[in-house]
């Protein structure tokens, strides 16, 4: 049975604010994060397979493409922190004011890279 | 209570379970990729971490299908395909953890 209740708009219909931006990057970095958890649970997994086998991931995470990857997770992850940080905040009933939500979207986009530089830092050892 | 609160309710409570879980994860596994192996396993059969690990996916995947099915929701017209796409996603989010914390338990 067809459902009659109405979708969201097209994302092209609406001029783009950062509070959309903000939006639709929490849902894309959710997917990723989830996808990502995935395949860090099948990482796990094949550490039963033993340490021989264990080689071919370890030269993949050693590589550039695998810090890469790392960065990007990083990032991913800081962005959906902060994001969520920002809809809990708003959940309590602030920053609903249209000044307050560019603020805390720049915020969360701003933020997100220099946790992204942070969070590699402390897990590194640097900080 | 309607079910759509409760749905609500456990999302919030979940994406705020889910912050400090996340920094200490993400922290760790900056740590840990390019260590070798022995140090990669040493991680995860260490107790504290295994805990805080299996706490972590089980939240992590129970707030992405409870998102996800907000997605389905926005997006997704036929009720036939949602409510497939819905099972799978809940399936999907009992079964992965579950099969990875038995692998845990076995390292």
């Amino acid at each position: 049975m067809e459902n009659k209740s109405p979708l969201s708009p097209h994302i092209q219909i609406y001029r783009w604010h950062i509070s959309s931006l903000v939006s639709i990057t929490h849902r894309i970095t959710g997917i990723i994060n989830i996808a990502v958890i995935t395949l860090i649970c099948l990482w796990v997994s094949l550490l039963l397979l033993g340490e021989s086998k264990y080689e071919t991931i370890s030269l993949l995470l050693n590589s550039l493409e695998g810090k890469f990857i790392i960065l990007a997770i990083t990032w991913s992850f800081s962005f959906q922190v902060l994001s969520e940080i920002r809809h809990l905040i708003m959940d309590l009933g602030y920053g609903f004011e249209l000044k307050t939500t560019k603020i805390s979207g720049s915020i969360v986009i701003v933020g997100s890279i220099i946790f992204t530089v942070i969070f590699y830092l402390i897990g590194k050892g640097f900080l | 209570m309607i079910n759509a609160t409760k749905k609500w309710i456990f999302l919030k409570i979940s994406g705020a379970i889910l912050v400090p879980l996340m920094l200490w994860f993400i922290i760790n596994l900056i740590h840990i990729y390019d260590e070798k192996y022995i140090d990669v396993v040493s991680f995860f059969t260490n107790s504290t971490s295994s805990f805080l690990f299996s706490i972590f996916i089980i939240n992590a995947y129970f707030f992405s299908a409870l998102s996800i099915s907000e997605v389905f929701e926005d997006y997704i017209a036929n009720d036939k395909i949602k409510n497939v796409a819905n099972k799978l996603l809940y399936a999907s989010a009992v079964v992965i953890p579950l099969i990875t914390i038995i692998l845990i338990s076995r390292l």
